[in-house]
């Protein structure tokens, strides 16, 4: 084995990533589908405000039926149900992505220094980090929302604040089981500090099962913050979101059912794409060559 | 056994301290006077300092906490902006109906959680369709699931009725106000009748995210506990195969489901508040819903000390009554 070997060996550098690059095409249609699916999504989020109407402005006639004009009808005040609902769409898959990113980067430095570090250290950090667990989330996000005010950017601020906790769990976790492998012994005994063996050879390894959590996480984070949404959390109309419009439109559903369920499918569409493509990364990363 | 409950109480009053902590500096941090909102923007600086020192907020911040969380301790939780009564007794007209939903919504959560796990961990046939259920249910949000049985059930069958509790205009009042208990008690069989026919609609809504989700940990535990070698001896000793998953499979797979039916409570708390507001339920989400149009933060307050207490309750149930149910994880 190793004995053999020069000493001075030269060490191949494998990116924590590699193995979800190759096995692509490896995965089941259903999943592949739904991953073309989200990128789809997040290119209608990038570039569809360039191809729809202003979403906030009278574009035709109070509850038009859909039309080759207006695809997806026009609701009370005649604004262009497509155009709110790509921009919807925008808001709520950004949003999301928002919110997974802070929890990630909050709970990551929480779960990474009570993991190195230990101790008492690591004691409160968790026993703070408990106490959040055990307490409903969205019900705590309601009550922040509303003490900051109602807007877009409180609620996934408020969002944010409660769903750290989750992420601090999952790396302190690993980074506890990583502490004591050989390799960190390694980095440890050559005298580098505490900060660079955090990034350098306990955060990598930490990462795939963030990422993995993070995206079949995000569909929860949709449906969250549509929610919110809908009960009047999010920034005040005419601004386009998605939860809001299946509310303001709920008193339509008989005559006009596309008024609330149009946006209302839009979030379901993007939940469940978020879903089945969070499964295929999942599948991505665990096929390893 | 008595000191894994004690030691878990320990645990949900700190939890719960912390609940009331954060509530109180949520309060504290809100941009505005609330003294100046109770008397209205034009009263003198006078009758503002007078309505300051009622409410206690001429005092430290560290004695109000203090104030606060006695208060709480009382259920005492201050006077809703709207309804200008106090926010307990809002809540103790709300809660009934919230109750009864939930606990409606529960069971068939726990059913449906039951037949999707057994169905997922058994049927080889039709597994594809189950994964469309599976993905369907965890991606459809609340308010589409119920826009989409209101108009069907309602609109285009009219099969079931939509909107508050029941249609009966003489409902009893009686001792637990819930409506299809009292008329159980009262033996008024169309109050239950209609009560339950009320119940369908927001109850469906709101039990089908849960119940995916219990069947999903439910048929992977299961699955785990297929593969372990006593199922294989009671296989091999000719065990009827609905014996084995009775006896044998089910009893050990049901730990992780437990814990998950525990937190999905959570989860229906806070889905109570848009099923309600869709549905009309006088319980308090929907007091919730009419409190955020108002910007009542008292209300909203007192709203999520209540839930937040009935959620570390629960989850304390559910922890000791997984202690109960598998000697392994009591304290030796």
């Amino acid at each position: 084995m190793a004995v053999t070997e020069p000493f001075n060996a030269p060490i191949e550098r494998r990116s924590v990533l590699l193995p979800a690059r190759s096995s692509f095409r490896a995965l089941p249609r259903s999943e592949r589908f739904s991953l073309i699916l989200l990128a789809g999504l997040l290119v209608i989020a990038l570039v569809g405000p360039f191809l729809v109407v202003d979403p906030t402005i009278a574009a035709g006639q109070p509850f038009e039926s859909p039309s080759w004009h207006h695809l997806f009808g026009t609701d009370d005040i005649g604004q262009d149900i497509l155009a709110r609902v790509v921009y919807g769409l925008r808001a709520s898959w950004f949003s999301a992505l928002g919110v997974i990113a802070s929890g990630i980067v909050i709970g990551g430095v929480i779960g990474l220094v009570a993991g190195t570090r230990g101790g008492w250290i690591d004691a409160v950090l968790m026993r703070f980090t408990d106490t959040f667990l055990s307490l409903p989330g969205p019900v705590l996000a309601i009550a922040v929302v509303a003490a900051l005010g109602p807007s877009l950017f409180h609620t996934t601020v408020a969002v944010a604040v409660v769903w750290w906790p989750w992420y601090a769990r999952l790396v302190r976790g690993e980074v506890r089981a990583l502490a004591v492998r050989p390799h960190v012994d390694a980095a440890r005994l050559s005298g580098i500090s505490t900060g660079r063996l955090m990034l350098r050879h306990l955060l990598p390894g930490a990462l795939p099962p963030v990422i993995i959590t993070a995206s079949l996480d995000i569909q929860n984070l949709v449906l969250t913050l549509a929610g919110l949404s809908f009960l009047g959390l999010g920034s005040p109309p005419p601004s386009p979101e998605l939860g809001a419009m299946t509310a303001r439109g709920l008193e339509y559903l008989v005559g006009d059912p596309w008024v609330p369920l149009v946006p209302a499918i839009g979030v379901f569409i993007l939940a469940a794409a978020a879903n089945l493509a969070g499964d295929g990364i999942r599948d991505l990363f665990e096929q390893r060559p | 056994m008595i000191r894994l409950i004690f030691s878990r109480l320990v645990g949900a009053l700190g939890v719960l301290l912390a609940l009331i902590t954060i509530v109180f500096l949520l309060r504290a941090i809100v941009p505005g006077d609330p003294a100046k909102a109770a008397v209205g923007a034009n009263a003198g600086q006078d009758v503002v300092n007078r309505e300051r020192h009622v409410l206690g907020l001429d005092k430290p911040l560290l004695q109000q906490y203090v104030t606060y969380v006695a208060d709480a301790a009382r259920l005492d939780f201050g006077q809703s902006a709207r309804s200008g009564r106090p926010v307990r007794d809002d809540l103790a007209d709300f809660v009934p109906a919230t109750g009864e939903l939930t606990i409606f919504a529960l069971l068939l959560a726990m059913a449906g959680g039951l037949l999707l796990g057994l169905l997922g961990a058994t049927a080889a046939r039709g597994s594809g369709l189950l994964r469309l259920v599976l993905v369907i249910g965890a991606a459809a949000p609340s308010f589409l699931l119920s826009l989409a049985l209101i108009y069907v059930f309602y609109y285009k069958l009219s099969w079931l009725p939509v909107g508050g509790l029941s249609s009966v205009n003489n409902a009893p009042n009686g001792p637990t106000h819930l409506l299809v208990i009292d008329g159980l008690l009262a033996g008024r069989l169309d109050v239950v009748q209609d009560a339950l026919a009320h119940l369908v609609l927001p109850g469906l809504s709101l039990a089908f995210v849960p119940a995916v989700a219990i069947g999903r940990v439910l048929r992977s535990s299961l699955l785990d506990v297929y593969r372990t070698d006593y199922i294989r001896t009671a296989e091999a000793k000719g065990l009827h195969p609905l014996a084995i998953l009775l006896r044998h499979a089910l009893r050990n797979a049901l730990s992780a489901p437990l814990t998950i039916t525990g937190l999905q409570v959570g989860l229906l708390l806070s889905g109570v508040v848009i099923v309600e507001t869709i549905f009309s339920w006088p319980g308090i989400g929907l007091y919730t819903d009419q409190s955020i149009q108002f910007g009542d933060l008292t209300a909203i307050a007192g709203v999520t000390l209540v839930v937040g207490t009935a959620f570390v309750l629960v989850n304390l149930l559910v922890d000791i009554a997984q202690a109960l149910a598998d000697p392994r994880i009591r304290p030796s």
